[in-house]
């Protein structure tokens, strides 16, 4: 058994690997096309990328400038959210926490129509502000779990023993709950960071091609075929996904926040 | 005033203000997530009601034309075209089994996954989130040179003389009828068989993680249980292990389903233009060619429905298996 399943897991790990390591690879190509194994091995697409051509880094900035804010305004409107189920509980604070995480359920290229629309009426699309909030709709479903996830993990006990000793309400919240919820805040914000720097269909009808996302840029030159300058930002990509998540991993207790049993260490 | 001063009011710190602010802040938090959650959906359904006028705009009105042309075509009664039903068969077609292969193929590894050591774990979770969020461009992009004629897959089966090999023992044209292979080589651009792969992919780190929780909480004491009383690794998986996690599993492949209902770029590159989805007509119409919003808006309408349903299916299914269960115990 104990071979076995290290032999799938091991298969598993490779066909997950696969294209990843076949871009990465890709972008080595000292050509123009996209050859597998790379012809004329060169690390000059990465400057590229990063340096030289305008409409990469642009791209890039815009991708960072909206992963950051969206990330941030999600946070922020899921704390009290998270704190009112929390705090009063009640049908009113669920219903209120299940219309925001409905974006993120149903279908993104239908709440992607709907923000063209949306934003086609309140004069925001095209505007990378407009994009930003619409991201951190899109993804305020992910803080929601983790602060919701993480509020649960408090000891009320500790909350009474602060009332007890006379402390009021904003100083425990300051005290006792904010140091504790810290990791799952960041947590939050990074999977929503993470989600909101590789989404494409939502922010493709937000944009109205005024401007574009590193994601958007691939698949405008998709129609011309892929070069190695892209597979630069596939790489990219996946290594700011890595690192962010080995931190969520480092800082927080990654197994517990995936739904893992307390029980067993 | 921009929404981000509206949320940033009600930040945490005033989340510890005093209850007097309470239905301010209630109210405040309510209008923020009607607006930007609700309104545009809604906007969606008003506009699916809409009237195209010539010269690529629309306008307000109320008709079930879009609806009826989806089902029946734009000339109905004199002509019938099944156009768009035939997208919705193929979104349907696609989702269903690349999700049922997904949660199939995961569903070992996330047992096993849930055997190892914590910190082994979070490794593998970091991997799996680290894949899972990475785009679908990135991994179509990855797919595309993997199949790719020029150096992907076929050619290594031509190099290898895999491909002579089929040719000579007569499979080649049974290839060939599956829509795999040109007169000459394989190839999988475009194919069924490279749509639904890609899709699989797509999905199946977040079918790791769906099932996670569940097979994380499995009572280890049952199928050690089981274990001593003789039954070999499989009888404990069948016997005890499946029953258990049947409607976490269930609840994944409807999900995952859902969640590729609305996929796009694997299908526009991977996919026969004769056998493309609802989603690549709904992104035309709004966006690309044919320009119609209120048509394309019915489609989304339409997409939005069918997921529902077969998320009320699913729970419904869910539901009927769970007290059957609890009736048998």
């Amino acid at each position: 058994m104990k071979t076995g399943s290290n032999i799938f897991m091991g298969l598993a790990a490779f066909v997950v690997l696969l294209p990843i390591v076949v871009v990465s690879a890709a972008a080595l190509n000292g050509g123009r096309s996209m050859l597998f194994p790379p012809k004329d091995p060169t690390l000059s697409r990465f400057a590229e990328f990063f340096l030289e051509e305008p409409v990469w880094r642009n791209a890039m900035i815009n991708s960072v400038v909206i992963a950051v804010g969206s990330a941030a305004l999600a946070v922020l409107l899921a704390w009290p959210l998270a704190f009112g189920i929390w705090k009063q509980g009640g049908k009113g604070a669920q219903l209120l926490a299940g219309l925001g995480a409905m974006p993120f359920a149903l279908p993104p290229i239908v709440f992607g129509v709907g923000l063209g629309f949306f934003w086609g009426f309140g004069g925001g699309l095209g505007y990378i502000w407009s994009g930003i909030i619409s991201h951190a709709i899109l993804f305020l479903a992910l803080p929601l779990v983790t602060i919701s996830i993480g509020l649960q993990s408090i000891d009320k006990a500790h909350l009474d023993a602060a009332a007890t000793m006379g402390a009021t309400d904003a100083v425990a919240f300051r005290t006792i709950i904010l140091p504790q919820m810290i990791p799952y805040t960041a947590s939050g914000f990074f999977f929503a960071f993470v989600l909101s720097f590789n989404e494409f269909i939502v922010m493709f009808f937000v944009s109205s091609s005024a401007y574009s996302t590193v994601t958007l840029q691939i698949f405008n030159s998709l129609r011309n075929g892929f070069t190695p300058t892209m597979a630069v930002a596939a790489i990219t990509f996946i290594v700011v996904s890595i690192i962010v998540f080995s931190a969520v991993a480092r800082f927080g207790d990654l197994p517990r926040l995936m739904g893992a049993d307390q029980s067993k260490n | 005033m921009s929404s981000a001063e509206i949320t940033s009011g009600v930040a945490p710190t005033k989340a510890s203000a005093p209850t007097l602010s309470l239905p301010l802040r209630t109210i405040v938090l309510w209008a923020v997530i009607v607006t930007f959650c609700v309104v545009p959906f809604v906007l969606v359904l008003a506009i699916s009601f809409g009237q195209k006028i010539e010269g690529a705009a629309w306008e307000w009105a109320f008709t079930g034309e879009n609806y009826l042309r989806f089902f029946v075509g734009a000339d109905w009664p004199e002509t019938t075209t099944t156009l768009y039903l035939n997208r919705l068969y193929y979104s349907l077609h696609y989702a269903v089994i690349a999700s049922v292969i997904a949660v199939i193929t995961a569903f070992p590894f996330t047992y096993f996954l849930t055997r190892m050591s914590r910190a082994a774990q979070s490794r593998w979770l970091v991997f799996l989130l680290a894949t899972m969020s990475l785009s679908e461009v990135f991994i179509v992009m990855g797919w595309d040179i993997l199949l790719s004629n020029r150096s992907g897959l076929p050619m290594v089966l031509r190099e290898t003389g895999i491909t002579q090999w089929l040719k000579d023992v007569g499979w080649f044209t049974q290839l060939r009828e599956w829509g795999l292979a040109n007169p000459r080589d394989v190839k999988f651009k475009t194919s069924v068989v490279a749509t639904i792969l890609t899709m699989s992919y797509l999905v199946w780190p977040y079918a790791v993680i769906l099932m996670y929780p569940a097979l994380s909480r499995l009572d280890q004491s049952m199928v050690e249980a089981a274990r001593t009383m003789g039954a070999g690794p499989w009888t404990v998986v069948r016997t005890v292990v499946l029953p258990t996690i049947r409607m976490p599993l269930i609840g994944t492949v409807f999900l995952l389903f859902v969640f590729l209902l609305g996929s796009y770029v694997t299908v526009t590159v991977f996919a026969d233009p004769s056998k493309q989805t609802l989603a690549v007509s709904v992104y035309e119409a709004v966006r690309g060619s044919t320009l119609n919003a209120p048509f394309g808006a019915a489609q989304a309408i339409i997409l939005l429905i069918t997921g529902a349903i077969c998320l009320w299916l699913g729970q419904l299914l869910v539901n009927r298996t769970g007290s059957s269960a609890e009736a048998k115990a």
